[in-house]
């Protein structure tokens, strides 16, 4: 238990206004963290600065680049690298805990400037990594810095071991799970409906495995809806789909987190046909602590958060008929879809923020145990402290 | 003339790298050592729990012997034994956490409370100080360190084997 109030420095790499998992992990542990009583500050790049809470301290303008199959927006270079040295040198942190500090960002650069108890969360777990992880003997010494690496899932790990030979405990991402418990069944979203959330124009969450699907699926079920909630243009996505099938689609747009717990506990199946890039799949702890049942991709991330098919069906990635196949059967036998749903809600706990900051802090005490705090690192060199010494003369 | 000074160029630069390897390798034992000193603080504290559950009334006669003796070998192990010392103490301690627990006193209960809450912490300071060790050791392959001696005399880090199943 840590009873003293600590002064923690988050890094993120991403840019704070552009919507994205690793930020809203961010913004949601800084805001636990503050309400548990600790001082926290987020460095981070930012697009418009009025915008940004209290807490976050802005790096400067991101740069667009292409980065695991999306746009990332981040920050680097040597005016970056200023702002990162004086936030260090000014904020006086008993640690640092640094967000994806594998790729050339504002993260890494901090590990380079910095020099005490430190903790990395490695988030990303994808095939496209390799590029990155390709520069490991760079990144070497600079990872080797963090005295406690976490990873977020089972897959964010191995591309860990597999890349970069170190190893790191796993931490899931949190949720606060009792927004989503409070859900309310809604009479028009309640029937043989398959729900979907998610930016369902990009092609890797997988909305088109589902419309494939569902010719099949439309037999055995002939009144199956699918209720698609997100941002998007659906007349794209709709011209792609079989004309007989376009009746059978309803979009939500945006919705809140209340109409999500409440989408969450009317719907018959929660579908997850993602294809990949995803490294935890927030969103399928969203759904099972909603009391949903899951029907997921058998890709990695999900695989791992489903433990193999235990708190919700796994089907082929990239199959449709196996995912026709798996939704019929949960279809036919509600028993036992109440029953993944019961046992995927009880599991969810183990994602609900009271205990993911809790095995946080417990990494942050262990890291802290040396007793220093956070300096710069340059501050430790031999000809600094000598040239030090000669100005106190 | 430029000879030499490519030479002295060469020289400062392999000497600053020098000195990043030592700082680097000085950091990494630095690191080693605090880490085994958590562990070996958590594990303490684990035994001296484990004998207060074989003093209270939830143990049985046999099984408070196996606990007791246990306990005795894993605070008293050298660095040698310690591993498989605590891996017998993880065996004892998972003879007593059956899964009914619902005519356990709550002196009793509070113990096992304390004593899951200490295992999770166990797991990640073992992850953190066998991952030390680790990158200690293959730093320590490095050439340049074998050439210039840059570990002085500390001794080469031991893995720690530790059965996690059995916790």
């Amino acid at each position: 238990m840590i009873s003293r109030r600590l002064k923690i420095g988050l890094v993120c790499p991403y840019s704070w206004d552009t919507p994205g998992g690793v930020q809203s992990h961010v913004r949601d542990l800084a805001e636990y963290l503050i309400n548990a009583g600790h001082d926290v500050s987020v460095l981070a790049p930012a697009i418009e600065e009025s915008a940004l809470p209290r807490y976050v301290v802005n790096a400067g303008k991101p740069i667009a680049i292409p980065y695991n199959g999306a746009v990332a927006r981040i920050l680097f270079g040597p005016i970056a690298f200023a702002r990162v040295r004086s936030w260090i040198s000014t904020g006086n942190f008993d640690i640092l805990h640094l967000h994806e500090p594998a790729i050339p960002s504002i993260s890494l650069l901090a590990i380079w400037a910095a020099e005490g108890p430190m903790v990395g969360t490695f988030h990303a777990a994808a095939k496209h990594q390799k590029v990155i992880y390709a520069i490991g003997p760079i990144l070497e010494p600079a990872i080797e810095k963090l005295s406690a690496r976490i990873a977020v899932s089972e897959a964010a790990r191995l591309t860990l071991t597999n890349h970069l030979q170190t190893d790191a405990v796993v931490i899931p991402n949190g949720i606060y799970t009792k927004r989503y418990s409070l859900g309310m069944p809604v009479q028009k979203w309640s029937g043989n409906t398959l729900g979907f959330i998610g930016r369902f124009e990009e092609p890797r969450k997988g909305l088109s495995i589902l419309s494939d699907a569902l010719p099949i699926i439309s037999r055995f079920a002939p009144d199956v809806r699918v209720l698609v909630a997100g941002p998007g243009d659906p007349g794209n996505f709709m011209e792609l789909v079989d004309p007989e099938l376009r009746d059978r689609f309803e979009f939500l747009g945006q919705i809140s987190e209340s109409e999500k717990a409440d989408l969450m506990s009317s719907i018959s199946l929660y579908i997850a046909p993602n294809t990949g890039g995803e490294s935890f799949g927030i969103i399928l702890a969203e759904a099972l602590a909603g009391g949903a049942c899951v029907v997921a991709s058998d890709i990695p991330a999900f695989d791992s958060l489903l433990e193999g098919g235990e708190f919700g069906a796994l089907f082929k990635s990239q199959d449709s008929t196996d995912l026709a196949k798996v939704v019929i059967a949960l279809l036919r036998d509600r028993d036992e879809r109440e029953d993944l749903a019961r046992k995927g809600k009880e599991h969810a706990q183990i994602f609900d923020w009271d205990m993911v900051a809790e095995q946080i802090l417990s990494i942050y005490e262990m890291a802290m145990i040396g007793g220093t705090k956070i300096t710069l690192a340059s501050e430790n060199r031999a000809w600094s402290r000598f040239t030090q010494r000669e100005g106190e003369r | 003339m430029r000879n030499i000074l490519i030479g002295a160029l060469l020289l400062l630069v392999s000497l600053w790298y020098l000195s990043f390897l030592a700082a680097r390798l000085d950091r990494l034992h630095h690191r080693v050592e605090t880490s085994w000193a958590n562990l070996d603080s958590l594990l303490q504290r684990r035994a001296a729990i484990a004998l207060e559950i074989a003093r209270s009334d939830f143990a049985d006669p046999a099984s408070a012997l196996i606990l007791t003796s246990a306990a005795y070998q894993a605070r008293e192990a050298g660095v040698q034994e310690r591993s498989s010392a605590e891996s017998a103490l993880s065996g004892a301690l998972s003879l007593l956490l059956v899964d009914d627990q619902s005519d356990v006193s709550t002196a009793a209960h509070l113990l096992l409370e304390e004593l899951k809450l200490l295992t999770a912490k166990i797991r990640i300071a073992i992850a953190i100080h066998t991952d030390a060790v680790s990158s200690t050791q293959m730093v320590r392959r490095k050439v340049g360190i074998r050439i210039f001696r840059l570990a002085g005399t500390a001794p080469l880090p031991l893995t720690y084997e530790f059965e996690f199943d059995a916790l």
